[in-house]
């Protein structure tokens, strides 16, 4: 019988592909042939209004980039500029950092559990998952007034100190979660179709993910234990005990256990940032811009510069994101706009292993693929 | 001895003392099988109204269980507890433009919905929602509602075929292999049933279902059938295009699969022949595997009333059951489901086939 | 099929299905956690970053948030014979930077954020609508 390949579109607005991403695909019947990824639908020039907008003004942007996670963005910015600048962070405000990266890491996680089963058609987990994020929300409000786009994180230290009744509020919600995430688990782990689903799907060897550029749970669900955390620590990652969650299948699957895993861990970090979060109420340096103006009612203008300008130079430092290796490279030429910034997002790098782990395979597979790479449109097309 | 909605009516009327006088003046005309017409049309518009109203509090049960799964409300707003969301959703529906894509077949495309929703109701006709409550006890009952069932994919083809989208048509096909592969197991299942009963017609199934074994355990199929309930309700959950077996929408996967390019009114129908299929569905396997509406009786209510109550209770644990599951599994993979249908679901029809025939053959029950 | 001889009881669907149940009949904490939005609110944050407010009596007109804004939300604009900063929230992030930069800490945040609007112009704030004066806040 004569057959014709179908050319399917999928996307650039369609229900899985989490925001306008564009799959070009050639199919014969339901198995893909080949797969090609059109993206830059949301592309808002955030790297060149970093050189429009002074060092100080950009930090709000970074939390578009990666909206489900955006204090890792900030904190990826703020600790370039440091580096940049030879700013020290108080100890405190550094704590307070990872503990908001923790937290975010848990509901990016959460989020990822729920969108990722939302494509295989379940659609209860989004809403347990949303659940819970509500009351980081809620916890992230309290810290900093906005839900998402937070803008906390700064160059030399966070904006505002830990509201009153924050640390017990986070401890019910430390409380809480480990039950939740039983119950999710309960739920989806052994379900024999989310198994079938997942279990060979997707799968991409270690040495590929490498070479493809894979970071964060992706290449970890290879087999490798690549965690910028360990390798490079930073911030306060040092003294705290905490493992890498490896799993060695390379399947969607193991893709998915890894994030699971890495919510419990998170977990365990909160837990131990709230035990050994230092006493002194100083969140922020005060020594660098400006000499800060005296006698002003407001504790808050005393340390935040306006006029910050780091000296020539160029920096590229990265952190470990909810999603893998988020890097900024930033040149500075002196002046108070950086000359060039560039983005290393995670979601990006990750998402070009797509063609590779799903040709031969199904639409369906390709969303499950797609879905455990985790990826956000703000993040990929930046 | 009332058989069936026909007799009843007539029963009633008789009751009331105005039957004698009605069918008088029409015999005075002489076109007194006018009258029967009417009461066939009076019994089609209380199906008609009964299939539109079980519609309508479905879309909104599986919104509340959905719902409350997810530790939410529901709709709370329109009515008393959103009861009467479902009417606002039909409102709104109406007035939405119905737009018919330019490349689209129009003829084939408008006719379809009403081809997907005459078969959904055409299935109520031997279901029996009480003693006597039958529209029509038809003698081939089963086979009717089999048949008829199987005439759902040729309409899913059209409409997919007749939008002129890729999505559409791969919807169309998914849907058009899966009632296919699962409607032979469907047979199957249903088969092993007759064998116990002999008859083809739905009130000799449920009558045979009548009585208890030592007194508490109730004589229904489920207890002889475990295995062939178990396919049934599997096969079933997959005619009637639900997770995990919903296909013919998947819409994570192609949008909404063939009603992708439907809108307004079109739409609804399709909607509503969903949820008339879920009804009529579950009030089959009811019939064949629950009892039907066989229960206890109460004194001084008429049994026509307390059966019918039944019958509605026993769908209606079926249908959250459905919905239920719906809000737990995920999706299973077009492969996976024809290998499951094929290559497990049919081979243990046949299985629990010859079981059933041993079994009649040595006469232990 | 190996897959069906290992899995045929479906013990993970049923485990599932019982921790759904539980939701059902909200056993074990488990309770509905949503709130009917128009009719009743959630508590907001002292620190939710909503509408702008400023302080009639501490604003100077100098200008730095004008300066420091990042998305050029704000325009100082004069209103009765002195000079105050004009928001179009239509382009506002509310990041709050304008806030962190004003020297007289004339500036602050409200809980508003029902701001949606039928036109661009009515987005545009002025110092008539967020003008307050600290004595009848408080």
């Amino acid at each position: 019988m004569e057959t014709e390949e179908l050319l399917l579109n999928m996307g650039p607005v369609h229900p899985s592909t989490h925001g306008v991403l564009r799959f070009k695909l050639r199919m014969d019947g339901e198995i893909i042939k080949e797969c090609n990824i059109v993206m830059g639908y949301l592309h808002r020039g955030t790297e060149k209004l970093g050189e429009m907008k002074t060092y100080l003004q950009f930090t709000p942007y970074t939390d578009r980039l990666d909206y489900i996670s955006a204090f890792p963005n900030n904190y990826a910015y703020a600790k370039a500029i440091e580096e940049l600048a030879g700013i020290e962070v108080p100890l405190r405000a550094e704590y307070i950092r990872v503990l908001t990266m923790e937290l975010n890491r848990i509901i990016n996680h959460l989020v990822f559990m729920g969108s990722l089963l939302m494509d295989l058609g379940a659609a209860t987990m989004i809403m347990w998952g949303f659940r819970e994020r509500e009351k980081a929300l809620q916890l992230f409000e309290m810290l900093c007034g906005a839900r998402m786009t937070f803008n906390y994180i700064k160059p030399g230290g966070v904006r505002d100190d830990l509201p009153d009744g924050f640390i017990p509020k986070l401890n019910e919600f430390l409380k809480d979660m480990e039950k939740r995430i039983d119950d999710y688990e309960q739920l989806i782990n052994e379900n024999e179709i989310f198994l079938m689903r997942m279990k060979n799907i997707g799968v991409i060897s270690a040495q590929e993910a490498i070479n493809y550029g894979l970071t964060g749970p992706a290449l970890r669900g290879s087999g490798v234990s690549y965690d910028i955390r360990k390798l490079e620590p930073y911030s306060i990652y040092p003294d705290l005990d905490f493992k890498v969650c490896v799993q060695s299948e390379g399947d969607s699957f193991a893709r998915y256990m890894v994030r699971v895993d890495e919510m419990r861990e998170s977990l365990h970090i909160l837990r131990q940032v709230v035990d050994t979060m230092p006493e002194a109420k100083i969140v922020a340096q005060a020594k660098y811009g400006i000499a800060p103006m005296t006698g002003m009612p407001s504790a808050v203008s005393t340390y935040f510069p306006r006029i910050f300008a780091p000296p020539a130079g160029e920096v590229y430092s990265r952190i470990e994101a909810p999603k893998g290796e988020l890097g900024f490279y930033i040149v500075s030429d002196g002046t108070t706009k950086p000359y060039r910034v560039k983005i290393r997002s995670p979601s990006f790098c990750n998402l070009t292993a797509i063609p590779r782990m799903v040709v031969g395979l199904k639409i369906p597979d390709l969303i499950a693929a797609f879905g455990t790479i985790d990826v956000v449109l703000g993040d990929v097309d930046r | 001895m009332i058989e069936n909605a026909y007799q009843l009516i007539v029963y009633v009327l008789t009751l009331l003392g105005v039957y004698e006088w009605i069918y008088g003046i029409f015999q005075s005309f002489g076109i007194d099988y006018v009258l029967q017409i009417i009461i066939v049309f009076v019994e089609i518009v209380i199906l008609f109204a009964f299939v539109l109203v079980t519609v309508m509090f479905l879309t909104w049960m599986e919104r509340k269980v959905v719902a409350m799964v997810q530790s939410r409300y529901g709709p709370m707003v329109t009515g008393p507890r959103g009861l009467l969301q479902p009417v606002m959703d039909g409102v709104k529906l109406i007035g939405k433009e119905d737009i018919i894509p330019a490349k689209a077949d129009r003829w084939i495309f408008t006719l379809a919905p009403f081809i997907v929703f005459i078969p959904a109701l055409l299935v109520f006709i031997p279901l029996p929602f009480g003693k006597s409550l039958i529209i029509s006890d038809l003698r081939v009952g089963l086979l009717y509602i089999i048949a008829i069932s199987a005439m759902s994919p040729v309409a899913l083809l059209l409409a997919g075929w007749a939008s002129n989208n890729k999505y559409s048509l791969m919807g169309a096909m998914r849907a058009v292999a899966q009632d296919i592969s699962y409607t032979i197991p469907l047979a199957l299942t249903a088969i092993a049933v007759v064998m116990f009963t002999g008859s083809l017609s739905t009130v000799d199934i449920v009558n045979a279902q009548g009585g208890t074994w030592f007194g508490i355990i109730p004589k229904w199929f489920i207890f002889i059938q475990p295995l062939g309930f178990i396919l049934f309700l599997i096969a079933s959950i997959a005619e009637m295009g639900r997770i995990p077996f919903d296909f013919q929408e998947s819409e994570s996967e192609l949008v909404a699969g063939f009603f992708t390019e439907y809108s307004g009114m079109k739409f609804a129908m399709f909607f509503l022949a969903e949820y008339a299929h879920l009804f009529a569905v579950s009030g089959i396997i009811v019939t064949l595997f629950l009892g039907g509406w066989e229960g206890p009786a109460l004194p001084f209510i008429p049994v026509q009333l307390t059966s019918l109550v039944i019958f509605l209770i026993k769908t209606y644990a079926v249908i959250f059951f459905a919905m239920w599951l719906r809000d737990t599994v995920p999706r299973v993979r077009i492969d996976q489901l024809l290998n499951l249908g094929w290559k497990i679901m049919v081979p243990l029809a046949v299985l629990n086939l010859l079981l059933t025939g041993f079994i009649v053959v040595a006469g232990v029950i | 099929m190996p897959w069906i001889s290992k899995n045929w009881t479906m013990k993970g669907i049923i485990k599932g299905l019982i921790v759904t149940l539980k939701h059902v009949f909200h056993i074990g904490g488990r309770p509905t956690v949503t709130v009917q939005y128009p009719y009743e609110r959630m508590k907001l944050a002292p620190r939710f970053r909503g509408k702008h407010a400023i302080d009639e009596d501490a604003c100077i007109g100098c200008g730095i948030c004008e300066v420091n804004c990042p998305n050029s939300t704000i325009t100082i604009v004069k209103y009765n014979t002195r000079w105050f900063p004009q928001f179009n929230l239509g382009m506002c992030m509310f990041c709050g930077i304008c806030v962190d930069v004003c020297p007289m800490n004339a500036l602050k945040m409200t809980g508003n954020y029902e701001l949606a609007d039928y036109t661009r112009e009515s987005l545009v704030y002025g110092p008539e609508k967020l003008l307050f004066k600290k004595e009848a806040n408080q």
